[in-house]
């Protein structure tokens, strides 16, 4: 992947509107990037996206897309740049009263006269996102997940080169979303687009993002690549929103009884993920004899960041403090990351044993 | 009697038809100022909103025959005569275009704020999201308001006697009413009923096949 040109660079980004949003935002993302801003609602990630698309401007700062500046210029020369920016916005928001294909021509249409090449393209793109012989039809006789494609389909007219996505599989149920970003990822690697998409969701930023940025209140936390956030997130939101990722796993009665702090004799549950080196060593088999604790398997599944697969274990320790503080730094050594989701009390906790 | 009928018919259909004409064009204007300049429209002015607000609610709560009679002098300047059916269809098309511009500024205000995002970040102008994309996504709703309006026009165009315009709703008054025809006065009933009933049907269809 080519990432020596920066299609993205925000410098000093403040916003306020009476309080500050965002404060001293500085990023840069290379062309052909897909990255994630991850946050909790409130933390700024929308408005960070709307000074990206051009419908906020900035209090303070400057980005520059494309190398062309974006803040501070004139509403002409604003409206040049953003016809270089698509986006998918949370809800479809079609026309209604316009075919799939009327709606991706749109952007176009209401710019340019050539309709012939308009509507070429236009088809092209619906086919890409694998809408043939929907072209015709209108947004009511879609589904949610097809009348997402076409929205992403439109934001893809003309020569667009960054794509910017709001939240925009939370209106999709799991498997509809899994497909769209999947398409996402296909049209990053066929076009070349640059494309940024916020989320709350940790699953949605593993199955697609290159990098991974983490916002809270208004302040780039955290930013790395999507492994390195996984296996050792820094910040504590970060590890937060990881820690609601893994437990989402969980069958239901075990998350009811999860604890977040240790009580007098209750069993930790410890999250593994080893990459596929580590996973070759009895793991294990050596702290169960090492440390002699009872190690109970309750989980495993074979996980993955992108295209690459990681083991993932969720197992449930009595709780020593001083064991447990061992166990985790003999873990660390072996290169497989650990991590503590929660505490069971004794009795109750212990019915997922027999 | 067949003539008198037809000719009120003419008369009452010229007298819809040109003040809903000149009514809707006046009430899209009007209606695109009120959404322009609403404190969150694209071209916020409160002022213009507000002032034009208070403009269309004085008029429209000043009952119709009132209205035909305090518009005398305006119309005797337009029309040159304050008696007959032109004179008459001034004051319809006045209060065609204030009922017109509040249903259209409704239809306006339904479009999601979502959509009109997407045009501004499209970097659409003004114009042009009122016109491809609010426009455009109200139509229904405009037409089905535009529907209800001609029906009460045609009811307003009743009181068109007072000026002499003559109408269908004028000849039940002065032969069906005031002579004792009765035979006449069902008649026109009827006969507005069928108009109005064919308003409504011809809406309907023009909706049913605007909305997709």
């Amino acid at each position: 992947m080519e990432t020596h040109f920066l299609s993205i660079i925000i410098k000093n980004l403040g916003k306020s509107y009476n309080v500050a949003i965002l404060k001293d935002i500085n990023l840069e993302v290379p062309q052909n990037q897909i990255l994630g801003i991850i946050g909790k609602s409130g933390a700024g990630k929308s408005t960070l996206l709307r000074c990206l698309n051009g419908l906020e401007q900035p209090t303070t700062g400057t980005i520059t897309i494309d190398n062309q500046l974006f803040t501070g210029v004139s509403d002409k020369e604003r409206r040049r740049i953003q016809h270089k920016i698509g986006n998918v916005f949370q809800s479809v928001n079609l026309l209604s009263r316009l075919t799939a294909l009327e709606n991706v021509m749109f952007p176009l249409k209401l710019f340019k006269g050539n309709s012939k090449d308009i509507r070429s393209q236009a088809l092209k793109l619906l086919h890409l996102v694998g809408l043939n012989g929907k072209e015709n039809a209108y947004p009511s006789q879609l589904s949610g997940g097809q009348a997402q494609r076409v929205a992403i389909a439109r934001a893809l007219m003309g020569d667009v080169s960054l794509l910017l996505c709001d939240e925009f599989t939370s209106a999709l149920d799991s498997e509809t979303s899994l497909e769209i970003l999947e398409l996402l990822r296909d049209l990053n690697k066929r076009l070349g687009v640059t494309i940024i998409l916020i989320t709350h969701d940790m699953a949605i930023v593993r199955e697609i993002c290159d990098e991974v940025c983490v916002l809270e209140a208004g302040q780039i936390v955290e930013k790395n690549d999507i492994t390195s956030i996984l296996l050792h997130p820094q910040h504590a939101v970060t590890k937060s929103l990881i820690r609601h990722l893994m437990t989402k796993d969980l069958p239901h009665h075990l998350q009811e009884k999860l604890n977040k702090t240790p009580t007098d004799k209750c069993f930790a549950l410890l999250r593994l993920f080893f990459s596929s080196e580590a996973a070759g060593d009895p793991i294990i088999a050596s702290i169960v004899k090492t440390y002699d604790v009872p190690i109970n398997i309750l989980l495993g599944s074979l996980d993955h960041i992108r295209e690459t697969a990681f083991g993932s274990l969720i197992v449930s320790i009595p709780f020593e403090l001083e064991k447990i503080t061992n166990i985790m730094k003999d873990l660390d050594q072996r290169s497989v990351s650990a991590e503590i989701l929660g505490y069971f009390p004794q009795n109750g906790g212990h019915s997922w044993n027999s | 009697m067949e003539q008198l009928v037809l000719h009120s018919f003419l008369e009452t259909l010229f007298m819809v038809t040109a003040s809903m004409f000149f009514g809707t064009a006046i009430g899209i204007f009007l209606a695109f100022l009120l959404v322009l300049t609403k404190p969150s429209g694209l071209w916020p002015k409160p002022w213009i909103s507000q002032s034009l607000g208070v403009f269309l609610n004085a008029f429209r709560s000043i009952p119709f025959i009132i209205l035909i009679i305090l518009m005398i002098p305006f119309t005797r300047f337009w029309v040159a005569t304050s008696i007959g059916t032109a004179a008459a269809t001034l004051p319809l098309t006045f209060a065609a275009s204030f009922l017109i511009a509040r249903i259209i500024e409704d239809a306006l205000n339904t479009t999601p704020k979502g959509l009109i995002e997407v045009g501004k970040a499209l970097g659409a102008s003004n114009l042009q999201i009122i016109f491809k994309i609010q426009l455009r996504e109200a139509l229904p709703l405009i037409v089905s308001g535009l529907t209800t309006v001609s029906i009460n026009i045609i009811g307003f165009s009743a009181m068109a006697g007072t000026v002499g315009g003559g109408g269908l709703g004028d000849l039940a008054i002065r032969y069906g009413y005031q002579r004792y025809d009765f035979t006449l006065l069902v008649l026109i009933v009827i006969i507005l009923i069928v108009i109005v009933q064919c308003v409504q049907m011809t809406g309907d269809f023009l909706e049913a096949k605007l909305k997709k």
